[in-house]
């Protein structure tokens, strides 16, 4: 029995795929009198199958080794497309956070969207992104891993474009959609040089031929930099980062998903890629790069906000980022475990604010405050995903952190600062928004806030509670380092700089001696961070720009030049004919001239040889 | 005297003959540009008729038939002449351009 449950994991993005499907009755133009309400109960129960079948079928991967399975799919002439399924403890344990968090987002999604006619659509997107993450999980090649991501990426788009009656939902979701979509694009030209190197897709195989490879190094930089580039998109990283900050004008039940795993779904794809990435050391390089500029550039955005979600979305970035460098210099263990961290912490930051969100309405943190005594649930969640975020003992984020920092000490020892500085700036940005929120005197837009009601506060709690137990749960799996192996200066380090952070913003945000709004020395570079580096402009003044002019130029090369061409050899037969037609000049005698001239004509070329001689 | 001669005489003749076909303004006169034309005809067939085939002279015959179809068509060429000039008032080629493109 319970190796049937192991070997039929395979069916848990079913589950969700079977709900999505089904809820798509409800939609309002189908079953008109009942109202959404049972698509999302109905996905509700199919999510709670599929974590349940995780949640019994992870134990039994714990104590087996890997298995593979494998579906074949497609045969063709010399390509033998076959899915192959990777059954572990941390794939089953990557499907088991995902149906877990989309189960909480799920109860959330059921409080929060009362008001909303929308369920089936929605509900059907949230289990379509169970489904991809997923299959995501277990396949265990390249070439599904990129058609799930590009599932995915359409399904960000459909669900970022919820309510497409806004038009900033409507921007957003264009942009969500084309960032991903050409970072995915990269990504495909990767997939395909490396089939010819490595003769597969498999991961596992792919590891292995890295192993031993003896690639050009251009061509081993450039296949690495393509493959760089899907899960660059995808973790919203540098310069392919606006995405996610307006991605989080969608409904936010799906942002609980998005913040908290779906960026993560490149960092997956980028962590199984790993030994290939570390062929070109100039790969790796730019890995790290792109990683520590997101992570400082994210935390400073992220502290520049006044919007409650978007402050948390660059924060998303920025351990994006630290994942990105946790893969670039080789540490995946502590890459995943930075992943699941950041998940539910991520989870709890996200679910507190839209509990906040919901009945204050607002989402400017300038009109937010003072909630902390009517609020305490919100705020007390809030605190703990605070601390499972950055490195605070004795939770998650600090032992990702401490694990990373150590790595990083014995082989890249500059990328510790930056650690460092990530890690104290986060803590200040998330204080700041703590401060904001919940401290002070109430503001007209909080004056009168109810906690909410129990579909929102139970899964914030149990988000909350799992993020306490994480590091129960992680000894209990005994992935935490002992105290003899501990590396303490780098853990006090570590300590220093998130109290450093939690101290100056206490004392800027939560201390009332400073008045508010705080103006930095020099202006403009405040608006700098507030506007997000103003990427939206560079963006248009770059790649838009170029892509527009250029279409339009082809499009009026199109239009005059290639359609003119065609309808000059029109325009030349009409004029001819016209012109030609006065030949017929109605004169019998000229009639009589040409008959006369054209034998003459005749005679002279049929006699010509004769005359020659 | 050769055959030469008399098919150079006979072409002259058609020559003249479309000339005026062609340049006259005057009815009539193509219609007697046509019997010039005609006429250089029955010279040919005379001079093959005398020289080429003495015994049967098919040649002179072919030209009875031709004088006399010539003449009849002079004579319905004349009536329509007339139709057209009882119709326009006039005899001006240059007139008759009605079915132009």
């Amino acid at each position: 029995m319970t190796q049937f449950l192991l070997q039929t994991v395979w069916l848990i993005p079913c589950y969700a795929i079977a709900g999505a499907v089904v809820s798509i009755l409800w939609s309002p133009a189908l079953i008109r009198r009942t109202g959404p309400r049972p698509a999302g109960y109905l996905n509700l129960c199919m999510t709670i199958l599929a974590f349940v079948h995780s949640l019994i079928a992870f134990p039994i991967a714990w104590q087996h080794p890997a298995q593979q399975l494998s579906v074949p799919w497609l045969q063709v002439a010399g390509l033998d497309l076959t899915l192959p399924l990777d059954i572990s403890a941390i794939t089953v344990g990557a499907s088991l956070l995902v149906t877990g968090l989309n189960m909480l987002a799920q109860v959330y999604a059921i409080g929060y969207l009362e008001m909303d006619w929308g369920w089936s659509r929605f509900f059907a997107f949230l289990s379509l992104f169970e489904a991809g993450m997923c299959s995501l999980a277990f396949c265990n090649s390249l070439f599904f891993g990129f058609m799930i991501l590009e599932i995915l990426t359409l399904g960000t788009y459909l669900l970022v474009g919820t309510w497409f009656n806004q038009s900033l939902v409507v921007t957003g979701a264009r942009d969500a959609f084309l960032t991903k979509r050409v970072g995915d694009l990269f990504l495909l030209m990767g997939v395909l040089a490396i089939y010819p190197l490595a003769g597969t897709w498999d991961f596992d195989q792919l590891a292995q031929w890295a192993e031993t490879a003896t690639v050009d190094p251009t061509i081993a930089t450039l296949v690495g930099l393509a493959l760089l580039a899907g899960p660059m998109g995808k973790c919203a990283q540098f310069p392919l980062h606006l995405w996610l900050d307006e991605a989080m004008e969608g409904p936010l039940p799906s942002t609980i998903l998005r913040n908290s795993v779906v960026v993560a779904t490149g960092a997956w794809v980028l962590i199984k890629l790993q030994p290939v990435l570390a062929l070109s050391p100039v790969v790796l390089t730019v890995m790290i790069t792109i990683g520590a500029v997101t992570a400082v550039g994210g935390t400073l955005i992220a502290i520049a906000q006044i919007d409650v979600k978007r402050a948390l979305s660059y924060s998303v970035s920025a351990y994006m980022g630290l994942v990105f460098i946790a893969v670039g210099t080789g540490q995946t263990n502590a890459a995943l475990l930075l992943i699941l961290s950041h998940a539910l912490a991520q989870g709890v930051l996200v679910t507190s604010t839209g509990s906040i969100v919901l009945n204050s309405i607002t989402q400017d943190l300038t009109q937010l405050g003072g909630l902390g005594r009517r609020r305490p649930m919100s705020a007390l969640c809030y605190l703990v995903g605070v601390a499972g975020l950055i490195g605070l003992p004795p939770l998650g984020g600090f032992w990702a952190l401490l694990k990373l920092a150590d790595g990083l000490w014995a082989t890249h020892p500059w990328l510790v600062p930056v650690l460092l500085l990530v890690n104290g700036l986060t803590a200040f940005s998330m204080v700041r928004e703590f401060g904001l929120i919940f401290a002070g005197s109430p503001k007209p837009m909080t004056e009168r806030s109810p906690e909410n009601f129990w579909l929102i506060t139970l899964p914030m709690m149990v988000l909350m509670g799992l993020t306490l137990h994480l590091p129960l749960i992680l000894q209990s799996l005994a992935l935490l380092p002992s105290w003899a192996t501990l590396n303490q200066e780098m853990a006090i380090l570590l300590l220093w700089s998130s109290l450093t952070g939690i101290g100056i913003g206490a004392v800027v945000y939560v201390g009332q001696n400073i008045s508010k709004p705080i103006q930095l020395p020099w202006k403009p570079l405040q608006t700098l961070f507030a506007y997000d580096l103003y990427t939206p402009q560079l963006y248009r003044s770059s790649i838009v720009f170029c892509v527009d002019w250029a279409s339009r130029i082809t499009d009026w090369f199109d239009r005059q030049i290639v359609d003119g061409a065609v309808n000059l050899v029109g325009l030349a037969s009409l004029f001819s004919g016209e012109a030609l037609k006065y030949s017929n000049s109605g004169q019998g005698q000229f009639y009589i001239l040409t008959i006369a001239l054209g034998l003459a004509a005749i005679a002279l070329s049929m006699s010509w040889p004769l005359i020659l001689h | 005297m050769q055959l030469q001669y008399f098919l150079i005489l006979a072409a002259a003749l058609f020559c003249i003959g479309i000339y005026g076909l062609i340049n006259s303004r005057n009815a009539v006169r193509v219609l007697m540009s046509v019997e010039l034309m005609l006429n250089a005809v029955n010279l040919n067939l005379m001079a093959f008729s005398n020289f080429l085939d003495p015994q049967t002279i098919k040649g002179q015959v072919f030209t009875v038939f031709v004088i006399a179809i010539a003449a009849a068509e002079a004579a319905i060429g004349l009536a329509i002449v007339l139709a057209i000039y009882r119709n326009r008032d006039t005899v001006d080629m240059e007139q008759f351009n009605l079915l132009k493109w």
